[in-house]
């Protein structure tokens, strides 16, 4: 992985449309700014593991899912 | 009209105006073409089937009727990006996590998939709904105990 030391206020280019500026510094935290294409889908990616993690459990559910009245005479 | 051979359900036909585009694609999974499947007019679940894998669905919900209050914020940037600025404008879904259990049935409020124009996206409600939400009711308080876990981050 590539390793750029910036300060608050510096920016850095990926290819070209894409500008990431680091707007603050303060304690443990990091503000970023990120200008990229609007087809470009930015995410933290704790949130995006997450997804992608309950996505392929969705998708290996079995074919067989209850129907209300199921569900009702289930909890009775 | 198309023709899945689904592992799940058999053959089924898809008509073109029934297919939908998902342009980024749904993470973690494969293709962008898919489709919603009512399987049984009395369940309160649609499947989304991939009409590029034929072993490849998941099961969806319109998340009204498991959470009344349940809201979407979406971001402007995500708005723009997808042409649609409020949840009214598409057909929103969230993913279920089926399980043996009813009390185990978890449903995805934190990344609804609108669908609009024959087009779905997968977006990141800007409320920090759970990632992984009760939808029945369990006898206990466990759910109740998940859910608030699941909400954090």
């Amino acid at each position: 992985m590539l390793h750029i030391t910036r300060r608050a206020g510096q920016t850095i280019r990926i290819g070209d449309d894409i500008v990431i500026e680091i707007t603050e510094i303060g304690g443990s935290h990091v503000r970023i700014g990120i200008d990229a294409p609007r087809e470009v889908q930015v995410l933290r990616d704790e949130i995006w593991q997450a997804v992608e993690e309950e996505n392929r459990a969705a998708a290996s559910s079995d074919a067989d899912l209850p129907t209300p009245a199921r569900a009702d005479a289930e909890q009775g | 009209m198309l023709t899945v051979e689904s592992t799940r359900f058999g053959t089924v036909e898809v008509p073109d105006e029934a297919v939908i585009e998902f342009p980024n694609g749904i993470l973690g999974l494969q293709g962008r073409k898919w489709t919603l499947m009512a399987r049984d007019p009395d369940s309160d679940f649609l499947w989304l089937h991939s009409l590029e894998d034929p072993s490849l669905a998941l099961p969806v919900t319109n998340p009204w009727l498991f959470f009344p209050d349940y809201v979407v914020e979406i971001d402007d940037n995500d708005a723009k990006r997808i042409g649609v600025q409020t949840p009214a404008d598409a057909d929103v879904y969230v993913t279920v996590r089926a399980a043996e259990a009813l009390e185990d049935f978890r449903a995805n409020l934190r990344a609804p998939i609108l669908v609009h124009s024959g087009q779905a996206h997968q977006i990141i409600n800007q409320i920090p709904e759970p990632v992984q939400a009760p939808m029945f009711n369990a006898v206990t308080e466990t759910a109740d105990e998940v859910a608030l876990e699941t909400s954090v981050g």
